[in-house]
């Protein structure tokens, strides 16, 4: 049944997180953990589908994951009766996206979002209306959403197609700096204390968890240290960004459920690191 | 679904399945729990609504237990119905009836057959007599069933809550023992708005309050029903997310007055009062930003905290001399502030303790033995507004050399109020008030120089009003603050600033009504303490009459407040 004895790592520890994000209300967990465990095991449903079926059919469970995040993001956003077909164009890129990352189109990947659904947006906005005056800021606020919550969910997507241990290793990087970011979390500290302590305290597990995925997911160990730094200051940059955000959508942190930024809050950390680590590994290792 | 309204058209060509009797009813089918009807809901499309709309409950449990109930909605979409169906009970599917509209309904055929085998609906007929509309519903409340009802009517405009029409009220008169359990559905009118035919696919929420028991005649009841539901609405969208206005759009106003006449209070308690209902900038001695009744954090501005420093400059000057120019500069500031605070903001009012434009104006007659006629001062203000353009040889530019200086600085404009407060206080009273506060007396703040500002805000009022058509309310200054903050209140909506409770403005510039429907200024004024009526129509429920299983009570979250809504009325 396995090839590989990574795959029954993978499936074990699938079948781990699957145990605790089934029992999440009856531990003792604290709020933000167990809100934020059906996500995580949502990525790992992805890789071990990709592992055990194909990285081919694994990738749609984040489509449907993109999906989701999108519908949230609408949800929130303050748009016009006429900028339907927009958002209707938005959803349609989704499978668009997906399709190219199903059918390892590198090329058309990489363009399709910001060229083509990014001009057919305001194309479809336009179409939808008869009243000029908000649409520059309904063509920006449908965009964004696209390009945060397809776009850059979707290169953990591709990174799987190329080698699910390296997206398990984005993955699990980010998990572990949202984790040291809720112990570390103290309000005496000061700004900067706190930045350092957010980006400098996960980066030795995380580039640690790098080197012990090495020999599977193919990435050096220079790399990997590198990325340990790398990626506590992507969830950093990208928390900080996406909380702004949060704050004019009007999510409430105290109150999160889904389609009150449930999905977007526990995705956020993921938003700036996939496309960077995406790029540096295709860009660094020629095994991509 | 579409209910009573008010169109008139006949109940010609009905499908089958739909009779036309003196009031238009199908057959009640008969009470089975396990039907086709209740396998298409389980297994078809809850999952598929599932899908595509999330439809989270909040309240859930307010259903529970209740066997038989009168489920009473907000209307925006087609998909309401659905909605509401999503979150019954399962034992409830086939004994709860949607009240629809046969004249829509059966122009298309399909759409009637699907409509009926989903829901089997109590058809009535639009532009039938009210009396006759009710009797299908009260047929099916005879029978034990239980019916959803939106009392709007229609679907209306896209988060905008039409008044609710009697018929509700009339039902739950003649059905004292019939629970009315209140809902609010959010996100249908942006998954399928009116005069949209393709659903999208958006997070809907259904709020379900606490079920209630009303007495009072129709009227009252169905008002005291329509107040539930707006309270539901303002829970649930009371944070959404909305676009930015043009600061030129958002409305200010100003409360004048000399120094110690109370101004400084009344503008932060007016800010606190009427952000009940929006979001409230306050422009003052400090800026602050009140929403729900509770001023929030307003990020660091420059400009402000150069105006402070420059502020506190001008109180401690010694001679009026020296005062002029650090006010002056605190007064251009102040303007600058205010249209930050506009821009960045987006408040739906801002409060502004004084007035820039009009504190220049009234001051000059502080530096002047002489009051300047209204002419002069309609000048000055035009001036300083950028309503009217100087030539050097003006006589205005002779009596206030300093406009001059003004007008050649790269400022922009100062802004004008959409209505002016003017505080009226005798300066005796002001002075032994300014005493009273143990800090150290301004330069201008003498009986003299006092009166001699009141005579100038007095012609600035006059000249704003007269000339300008800007509506001015002199308040009594010497009565207690709550008296002065009621009758400014009373003075906002009698000047049209802000609308009497529960009637909303439509948005005045156009953007942003999707979605949140957030009035374009608070749309409800409070009430002043101790005149706020009990809700009409509610009365005290007998004990026992309404037995609640155990657990149909939700927790009260946190802050106090009780989930899905207020307590039944007691």
């Amino acid at each position: 049944m396995f090839s590989h004895p990574s795959e029954m790592v993978l499936l074990g520890f699938f079948l781990a997180l699957s145990l605790l994000a089934l029992a999440r209300n009856r531990l003792p967990l604290p709020t933000p953990v167990s809100i934020y465990l059906p996500y995580l095991w949502t990525f790992f449903l992805t890789f071990t589908l990709g592992t055990l079926v194909s990285p081919r059919v694994g990738i749609w469970v984040l489509a449907i994951l993109s999906f989701l995040a999108l519908r949230e993001y609408f949800t929130l956003v303050d748009l016009r009766i006429q900028d339907r077909w927009g958002v209707l164009a938005a959803y349609l890129a989704v499978p668009f996206l997906y399709y190219y990352i199903h059918s390892d189109w590198y090329g058309m990947f990489v363009i399709s979002l910001p060229v083509y659904a990014f001009l057919v947006i305001p194309f479809a906005v336009a179409l939808g209306g008869r009243e000029a005056q908000g649409s520059v800021f309904s063509v920006g606020v449908v965009q964004l959403g696209l390009f945060l919550l397809v776009y850059c969910i979707g290169h953990v997507a591709y990174l799987s197609v190329y080698t699910v241990w390296a997206a398990a290793f984005l993955v699990g990087g980010v998990a572990l700096c949202d984790l040291s970011a809720y112990l570390f979390r103290a309000r005496d500290r000061t700004p900067l204390r706190s930045l350092l302590l957010q980006v400098l305290a996960p980066a030795p597990v995380v580039a640690g968890l790098g080197l012990a995925l090495g020999p599977w997911s193919g990435v050096p160990w220079v790399h990997s240290v590198a990325l340990g730094i790398l990626i506590p200051a992507l969830v950093t940059t990208g928390c900080f960004t996406i909380d702004h955000l949060e704050e004019d959508l009007g999510i409430e942190r105290s109150r999160l459920r889904p389609g009150r930024g449930e999905i977007l809050n526990s995705l956020k950390s993921f938003l700036y690191t996939a496309p960077v680590v995406f790029h540096y590994l295709r860009y660094f290792l020629e095994a991509f | 679904m579409e209910e009573e309204s008010a169109s008139p058209k006949g109940s010609r060509d009905l499908p089958r399945g739909a009779d036309s009797g003196p009031h238009v009813g199908s057959p009640i089918p008969p009470h089975r729990t396990l039907t086709l009807q209740a396998l298409v809901h389980f297994f078809l499309v809850r999952p598929l609504l599932k899908l595509l709309f999330g439809v989270g409950v909040e309240g859930k449990e307010n259903l529970a237990g209740l066997e038989q109930f009168i489920l009473v909605a907000n209307h925006n979409s087609h998909l309401d119905t659905l909605f509401l169906f999503q979150i019954l009970p399962p034992h409830l599917v086939t004994t709860t009836h949607p009240v629809a509209a046969l004249d829509y309904f059966s122009k298309n055929r399909v759409l009637f057959a699907v409509a009926r085998f989903l829901f089997r609906p109590v058809w009535i007929t639009r532009g039938d007599r009210e009396g006759d509309s009710l009797e299908g519903m009260r047929e099916r409340l005879r029978a034990g069933r239980s019916i959803i009802l939106f009392p709007e009517g229609t679907r209306g405009e896209p988060g905008e809550m039409a008044r609710f029409r009697k018929g509700i009220g009339r039902l739950a008169v003649e059905f004292p023992g019939v629970p009315i359990v209140p809902a609010y559905l959010a996100g249908a009118e942006k998954a399928l708005p009116k005069s949209s035919s393709v659903p999208l696919p958006v997070w809907t929420r259904v709020v379900v309050g606490l079920p209630q028991r009303f007495r009072g005649t129709a009227g009252e009841i169905t008002a005291a029903l329509e107040g539930l539901v707006r309270e539901l609405e303002a829970l649930e969208t009371g944070r959404r997310h909305r676009r930015l206005r043009r600061p030129s759009s958002i409305p200010t106003v100003a409360v004048l007055g000399i120094d110690g006449s109370g101004k400084s209070t009344l503008s932060r308690e007016l800010a606190r009062l009427l952000s009940t209902s929006g979001r409230v900038c306050l422009v003052s001695d400090v800026v602050e930003f009140f929403e729900g009744g509770e001023p929030s954090r307003v990020q660091p501005l420059v400009t402000e905290a150069l105006r402070q420093v420059i502020g506190r400059r001008a109180k401690t000057a010694r001679s009026l001399k020296s005062y002029k120019i650090p006010k002056l500069a605190e007064l251009l500031l102040r303007d600058h502030v205010l249209e930050e605070m506009k821009r960045w903001y987006a408040p739906d009012l801002v409060v502004s303790d004084g007035c820039p434009l009009l504190n220049m104006t009234a001051w000059a007659r502080l530096y002047r033995d002489e009051e300047p006629d209204d002419g002069l001062l309609a000048s000055a203000m035009g001036i300083l507004s950028g309503r009217e353009k100087g030539s050097r040889g003006d006589r205005v530019f002779k009596e206030f050399p300093e406009l001059m200086a003004l007008e050649r600085l790269p400022i922009p404009h100062l802004h004008c109020p959409e209505a002016v407060l003017f505080l009226d206080v005798d300066p005796a009273v002001s002075v032994e008030r300014i005493g009273a506060r143990g800090e150290t007396m301004q330069v201008h703040e003498t009986r003299e120089k006092l009166a001699r500002l009141r005579d100038g805000y007095r012609s600035v009022c006059r000249v704003l009003e007269r000339d300008w058509r800007i509506p001015v309310r002199t308040l009594d200054g010497h009565r207690p603050m709550d008296e002065v903050t009621r009758a400014a209140l009373r003075a906002f909506r009698e000047m049209g600033v802000v609308e009497k409770s529960g009637q909303r403005k439509p948005n005045d510039d156009g953007v942003g009504t999707a979605g949140g429907g957030r009035p374009s200024l608070p749309g409800a004024i409070p009430e002043p303490p101790g005149t706020m009526p009990e809700p009409p129509g509610t009365m005290p429920e007998p004990p026992g009459t309404m037995p609640e299983p155990p657990g149909t009570t939700p927790e009260p979250p946190p802050d106090g407040e009780p989930a899905g809504g207020r307590k039944p009325h007691a």
